[in-house]
């Protein structure tokens, strides 16, 4: 019987242990999301758009443009160049 | 030399393990078919029966030297592993790389219902002592309410050895049924308002609150409890692996190969603990049903403190949550969702409830650390204030 009262005090002190360890925690977590705020991760702007070709711009792809379709034995409507930048 | 054939075989047959087989071993060998049938066949927790059950089968072929306890066989080296607190530790690194603690962080206050549903844990306490257990084989017992396999191995490898066998299939066993034992607990313990309770969107975190956690609850949790700290402390590292960003490739073996392999390694020495010496005993039955009665109050307690917060907090909290506090992750989170959607097809409480899930990991590991502190071995937080206090009461209890 004496045994048994052990166990029934045994339990309720270590319910009080695990409600006090997890108070704690309870209270950490809050002061670190308190202090931690989540932030959005910063939307990515839009890739900028090639600035309008040059004058100059504009000879060279002509000229790369009658070079390719020459080469490639087709009509020069048949190619559509895309990007002429340097990589 | 002379050679008789007659004499040759009757020399082989008595080497055989055909004439060495006792009865109890041939009942251990009915019991490891009947727990390869329910992995295999009816899928209860496969990847831990099986190989315990094979481990049964094996420690039980008589001189196959493949008992825990057969020094220089195998599993008497994997045994090892149990007996020293390696292996139960590694799991937990494994099962810490697996969880998310987004939604615990999200809404810390289920942390109390994983400490909750720990009440399975005392009461089959007091009913192991009432069956005659002495205090460190009931503590060993009582975990099983924890619903947790390697708390469970680990804690009674520290306090009941002997135990270890029944105390590891019945824990095991039992979590596999989980769906079957809580349904009707959570569905006796509330109305159906309760369970049709919506629960509010859980909030982001940020990505350093959840580095830090892992680390501050080290800290705490083994600073006032340092018996526990291989589990914790493994638990939480495999955690900080999951979180930190920076060891993908430790993160990645523990949630994969190292937790298979000592999963393997874990339930093959824990079937061979099964010997017919150590389970046909009435002992077993009585922990088989004691084991019963720690799920179906830890299951209680849980609901019955998520009533207590569904009251609090004005009805924004469904209790249907509270019986995942008995970890066993995610099944008991699975369950609340399903009980939840029996009410309510729209209502999904499964993040909800692995918050207090993983809280229940914590709580049983907890639980684990205070019976040491009370009743492991004497090195265990030696010189610990609070401790040593713990030791005092325990004392003057016992006197």
């Amino acid at each position: 019987m004496s045994l048994i009262m052990a166990s029934i005090k045994v339990s309720f002190l270590a319910m009080g242990v695990i409600f006090i360890v997890l108070g704690i925690l309870i209270g950490v977590v809050k002061v670190l999301v308190h202090f931690l705020p989540y932030k959005a991760p910063p939307v990515r702007p839009p890739r900028a758009k090639a600035p309008a070709a040059s004058s100059q711009d504009e000879d060279h792809i002509a000229a790369i443009h009658a070079a390719l379709a020459h080469h490639l034995g087709q009509a020069p409507q048949n190619i559509h160049l895309v990007d002429i930048t340097a990589q | 030399m002379d050679f008789s054939f007659q004499d040759a075989v009757s020399k082989i047959f008595h080497s055989t393990g055909l004439v060495a087989i006792a009865p109890g071993q041939g009942v251990m060998i009915a019991i490891s078919l009947v727990l390869l049938y329910l992995a295999i066949w009816k899928k209860f927790e496969p990847l831990l029966l099986l190989p315990i059950g094979f481990g049964c089968l094996l420690a039980n072929l008589p001189l196959s030297m493949m008992a825990n306890t057969n020094e220089g066989g195998l599993f008497n080296f994997f045994y090892f592993g149990v007996k020293h607190e390696i292996l139960p530790p590694l799991i937990f690194l494994g099962v810490g790389a697996l969880t998310d603690f987004g939604p615990l962080l999200a809404n810390p206050s289920t942390l109390m219902l994983g400490a909750a549903a720990q009440i399975g844990v005392y009461t089959t306490l007091i009913g192991a002592v009432a069956l005659g257990f002495n205090l460190q084989e009931a503590s060993a017992i009582g975990i099983i309410g924890g619903a947790d396999g390697p708390t469970s191995i680990f804690l009674a490898a520290k306090l009941a050895p002997h135990l270890l066998g029944p105390i590891a299939v019945a824990a095991y066993s039992y979590m596999s049924l989980v769906p079957l034992i809580q349904p009707p607990i959570m569905r006796f313990l509330t109305t159906k308002k309760e369970r049709a309770v919506k629960m509010e969107q859980l909030k982001p975190i940020s990505q350093t609150v959840k580095i830090l956690f892992p680390i501050f609850s080290t800290l705490i949790v083994v600073l006032m409890l340092p018996g526990v700290a291989p589990l914790m402390g493994m638990f939480m590292l495999g955690n900080l692996f999951r979180e930190c960003g920076v060891t993908a490739r430790l993160h990645e073996t523990s949630q994969t190969h190292l937790i298979n392999i000592v999963t393997i390694m874990l339930a093959l020495a824990v079937g061979s603990s099964m010997t017919s010496e150590t389970f046909l005993t009435l002992e077993t039955i009585k922990i088989i049903i004691l084991g019963l009665l720690a799920f179906i109050m830890a299951t209680a307690g849980g609901v019955l403190f998520g009533k207590l917060m569904y009251v609090f907090s004005k009805g924004k909290i469904n209790p249907l949550i509270g019986s995942a506090g008995v970890s066993a992750v995610p099944m008991a989170a699975r369950v609340s969702q399903k009980v939840g959607q029996e009410t309510d097809k729209s209502n999904f409480l499964l993040m909800h409830a692995m918050g207090p899930n993983v809280a229940g990991v914590i709580g049983s590991a907890v639980a684990a650390g205070v019976f040491l502190s009370l009743f492991g071995p004497g090195d265990v937080g030696s010189g610990h204030a609070a401790v040593e206090t713990l030791q005092t009461v325990t004392q003057s209890l016992r006197q």
